[in-house]
């Protein structure tokens, strides 16, 4: 492994360690610890970004505090100005180019501006960019219909949002009207949304606002690896039949989870998990919601949906974010017998479908399969995860590698056995990285998991230098 | 009143003293086959100097009849036949009949002090002759002079009485000033527990048999930190991680309050496991919540160990909520907090119009007088453990008996088919309360499955009480 890639990318590594990399895979330690003296460099990418002339960090950051109050936060002691994006690469005020590891917090799918993409955007906006749906357009429908065509089962009628957030809410809508009843099922440490209602679903405390949350209860969380039943499901979703005995009427609304959870920390749910509960769920009246807006598009490269991981087909699937590589866009899709009780009133949303993010979804779809984004997710994801593995051998202080395709996650600690939250290891080495060229993402409750989903042109290339930057920064910790 | 029934005279009772039972234990089958006159083996009530007057109104099925006209559909009843029960004296009753029945279940843990007790009666009385209601308004001196008795009975800085005409009243009065208090809305209760039938109460409750399909909001259920089904044994702390699970996922990482019975009730005497409280009360006061405990039914001595069953697990809550027994039958209640907390409910007007009227105050007062001066926690700790060692006796011989918990008068059995699987012997449970009732005894129900006898008589019940209901008990089950 380390001969073939040292003989395709001479200009990667430095002359001087070239021949010591020609050693036995069998002994990776090795390997590595040559690779950790040496500064990583990016790969090489033939594209110069347009020379930058607006304001510098320090004078947005000023404008940002005043204006866009307090509550906004930011990545990085030195808050990083981004001016420029193409593919997996992101360029700041100084051309200085980065990866992106981290897509925007999994947004943007086909790269950053994606010429294809562009190109239908650009197109549709120079004849439509918006009238409402109160008036018919072939973009809606097109875009509909190749979303439903990679829905299993009956999941065939869609409705477009605005956001994963906006999404979510009228899932939750949907399932009480459906239902008849109020209870909502959610997973401890799960995100998603920040709405008022979406705030409920939502179970890590950071993000909660002690609001009154309604009739929204969240379960044991089926986590591997910190999770009290370690990777044993029936006993996780044992305790949904529990709460249904207890906590409810014993009968409820619906049950929503992330199949990786994202903003919690790359948890992928132990295995065989969903099946009984959604048994479960449909037994008690409820209606089965998958959010799809981090896992969704390909991107576990296993499956073009994170449910189909776990052998289900839920009655709605929520998604945003990669939808369209960027473009404020959410859908919800379900099947027509649950769509018909929104029937009874109106649900409208002015943006929701507009032409400019319709043409732009559809290219995301074409764009995805015309690139065979999922095998190559899957393909990379795999390399990833391996080298991350080999790295976990070599350093203590990585307590956990897991997720599949291009939806990664790394656990820190500080304690193999404890599991305790490497906060300060985490923060350190995250600026580390971001000094090297490397920006990754940050997630769990305690802040110590480095998030790894890039857009899903990322390559092999990318993969090692990101684990050798990685390899860098903690052997000089 | 105690000297009537403690004499021991010769009746074909004590054929049944303690060693002979144990003797029929070991020869029961050979016994049963060689008699041909059952009538000698069957468990003979304790004798009771006491004959309740004629009874000469509507007869059980004219009330019945009324009963499905008038009153609410939803409304359910023991056994086959219902029983009417229009007498009661200390531990027994009385049907229309005249039959007496051995009340092992006190009005659902209620008759505290005995069924018609003569100085809790007198109390009344008296009180209702001078003077029946005019509401906090005015001053009484029996509600104060029966909050200042509480809360000498109350630990640490709780001194503070709030008096209701529930349980149910008392713990929404107790999870409102929770929220008020703290500024929070998320309260954690648990599940299988009981707490009321309104709004907060309901959502608190955590049996599905109780909750109705509407709102409740703002409670999230722990696990059940109980030792014969729950997941965790009997380890306390790892339950106790659960609360700290949903509090740092399941809410903004502050929370209201903390609610829970010492031993569940309604939910089949399920007893917390020990090292809980103290743990969960930690992790419940660091995020700024406070902790209520609900003392509805194991209060008032009944738990025999202890005044309060909290005290049991070596804790002090924030507010303690009581009902049930502190009346002996009134409608009372009561919640007891410090008298910090308790300023909150200055921002704005309550006022309870029943609550701490002088009757049921007064009637209060002589029920704490009667614990004291009968000394009937002494009682339920004697005459409770006797018996739970009976029925852990009991349990030996009869594999349908699962478990047998709880302490003192608040006492559980839980019958299943299957040791191992624990699965619910809910069919046979109602076959045994049946024949129970039939011979005499009357026991109460609960558990999700309706598979646990719930034993909470008076807390005059007698060893000779004892004796007759597990012999009732062992009767019957030997017989199926």
């Amino acid at each position: 492994m380390g001969l073939q890639r040292n003989l395709l990318n001479r200009k990667t590594l430095n002359n001087v360690v070239k021949t010591i990399w020609v050693s036995d895979k069998s002994n990776p330690s090795s390997l590595r610890r040559f690779s950790s003296l040496q500064q990583p460099e990016l790969p090489p990418f033939d594209y110069q970004p347009v020379p930058y002339k607006g304001p510098l960090a320090d004078q947005v950051f000023e404008k940002r505090k005043k204006y866009l109050g307090p509550s906004l936060f930011h990545y990085y002691q030195k808050p990083l100005n981004i001016v420029e994006g193409k593919m997996q690469y992101l360029f700041d005020e100084n051309g200085r180019r980065y990866l992106d590891a981290f897509a925007g917090i999994v947004t943007v799918s086909c790269g950053h501006c994606h010429p294809e993409i562009l190109s239908a955007i650009e197109e549709q906006n120079k004849l439509l960019q918006h009238a409402t749906t109160i008036y018919l357009h072939h973009a809606i429908g097109d875009f509909a219909e190749g979303l439903a065509a990679k829905m299993p089962g009956n999941l065939k009628i869609v409705y477009f949002v605005n956001s994963g957030t906006e999404a979510n809410e009228l899932a939750m809508l949907m399932a009480r009207l459906y239902s008849g009843n109020l209870g909502m099922i959610a997973l401890r440490n799960a995100y998603h949304g920040g709405s008022a209602g979406t705030i409920g679903l939502t179970a890590l405390n950071t993000w909660k606002y002690p609001i009154p949350q309604g009739e929204i209860h969240h379960v044991v969380n089926p986590n591997p690896y910190r999770g009290v039943f370690g990777s044993d499901a029936s006993r996780y979703a044992q305790d949904v039949q529990d709460h249904i005995d207890h906590g409810t009427s014993g009968r409820v609304a619906g049950f929503i989870s992330e199949t990786i959870q994202g903003v919690g920390g790359a948890v992928e749910l132990a295995p065989g998990y969903l099946k009984p509960v959604y048994e479960m769920v449909r037994k008690a009246g409820g209606v089965c919601i998958a959010d799809e807006v981090q896992t969704g598009f390909g991107r576990t490269g296993s499956h073009y949906w994170g449910f189909q991981t776990q052998d289900v087909i839920p009655d709605i699937v929520t998604m945003a974010k990669g939808i369209g590589n960027g473009l404020p866009l959410g859908a919800v899709v379900t099947t027509p017998e649950i769509a018909q009780v929104m029937a009874q009133k109106i649900q409208f949303n002015t943006f929701g479908g507009n032409p400019v993010c319709s043409a732009g979804g559809l290219a995301v779809l074409r764009v995805l399969d015309k690139e065979n984004r999922q095998k190559h997710c899957s393909d990379v994801g795999s390399h990833l995860i391996g080298r991350l593995k080999d790295l976990q051998q070599k350093f203590d202080l990585i307590g956990d590698v897991r997720g599949r395709g291009l939806m990664v996650g790394i656990e820190l600690v500080t304690d193999r056995k404890e599991k305790t939250p490497a906060k300060a290891e985490t923060a350190v080495l995250f600026e580390k990285l971001r000094e090297l060229g490397v920006l990754v993402g940050k997630g769990g409750l305690h802040g110590n998991v480095f998030r790894i989903k890039p857009p899903m042109c990322f390559n092999k290339d990318d993969a090692d230098f990101l684990v050798d930057a990685l390899d860098y920064s903690m052997s000089k910790l | 009143m105690m000297k009537i029934f403690a004499s021991r005279t010769s009746t074909p009772l004590f054929k049944f003293n303690l060693r002979s039972f144990t003797k029929l234990a070991q020869e029961s089958e050979a016994a049963a086959v060689r008699s041909e006159n059952d009538e000698e083996f069957l468990p003979q009530m304790p004798p009771f100097a006491y004959t309740p007057p004629p009874y000469d109104g509507p007869s059980a099925a004219e009330i019945l009849e009324k009963r499905q006209r008038h009153l609410s559909p939803c409304m359910s009843y023991f056994y086959k036949n219902p029983l009417y029960l229009v007498d009661g004296k200390m531990q027994y009753l009385f049907d229309e009949s005249g039959r007496r029945y051995l009340d092992a279940f006190g009005g659902i843990a209620t008759v505290s002090c005995g069924h018609c007790h003569p100085e809790v009666v007198e109390a009344i009385f008296n009180q209702t002759k001078r003077l029946q209601h005019t509401t906090a308004l005015y001053l009484n001196r029996a509600s104060a002079e029966f909050a200042d008795a509480l809360a000498s009975k109350s630990p640490g800085d709780l001194n503070v009485v709030f008096f209701t005409n529930s349980g149910t009243e008392a713990n929404e009065l107790a999870l409102m000033i929770a929220r008020l208090y703290t500024g929070f809305h998320d309260i954690i209760s648990l599940r299988n527990g009981y707490h009321g039938n309104a709004a907060a109460t309901m959502s608190a409750t955590g049996q599905r048999s109780f909750k109705y399909n509407v709102v409740q909001t703002g409670i999230h259920h722990a696990l059940n930190p109980e030792p014969y089904r729950g997941i965790f044994g009997s380890d306390g702390p790892k339950y106790a991680e659960d609360v700290e699970e949903i509090i740092t996922y399941g809410t903004c990482g502050h929370i209201a309050g903390f609610i829970a019975e010492a031993i569940q009730g309604v939910g089949g005497i399920y007893e917390l496991a020990p090292g809980y409280l103290p743990a969960v009360y930690s992790s419940v006061r660091k995020a700024g919540g406070i902790c209520i405990a609900d003392e509805v039914q194991s209060g008032f001595a009944r738990t025999g160990s202890h005044f309060w069953g909290f005290e049991a697990q070596g804790v002090v809550p924030d507010i303690i909520t009581m009902a049930k027994g502190i009346g002996n039958g009134l409608p009372l209640g009561a919640v007891v907090t410090t008298s910090e907390i308790a300023k909150v409910l200055t921002s704005h007007g309550y006022l309870n119009t029943f609550g701490g009227n002088p009757v049921s105050t007064a009637g209060g007062l002589a029920v704490l007088k009667v614990i004291e001066n009968e000394k009937l926690q002494q009682n339920a700790l004697t005459i409770g453990t006797y018996l739970k060692n009976q029925l852990l006796a009991l349990k030996e011989k009869h594999e349908i008996i699962g478990d047998v918990r709880g302490r003192g008068f608040l006492l559980g059995m839980e019958l299943v088919t299957d040791p191992e699987l624990k699965t619910p012997a809910t069919l046979e449970t109602l076959h045994v309360m049946e024949q129970m009732k039939d011979m005499g005894v009357l026991v109460g129900k609960g558990g999700l499955n309706g598979n646990i006898f719930r034993i909470s008589p008076p807390l005059c019940f007698t060893r000779e009480d004892a004796d007759f209901l597990v012999a009732t008990m062992d009767y019957i089950m030997s017989k199926m």
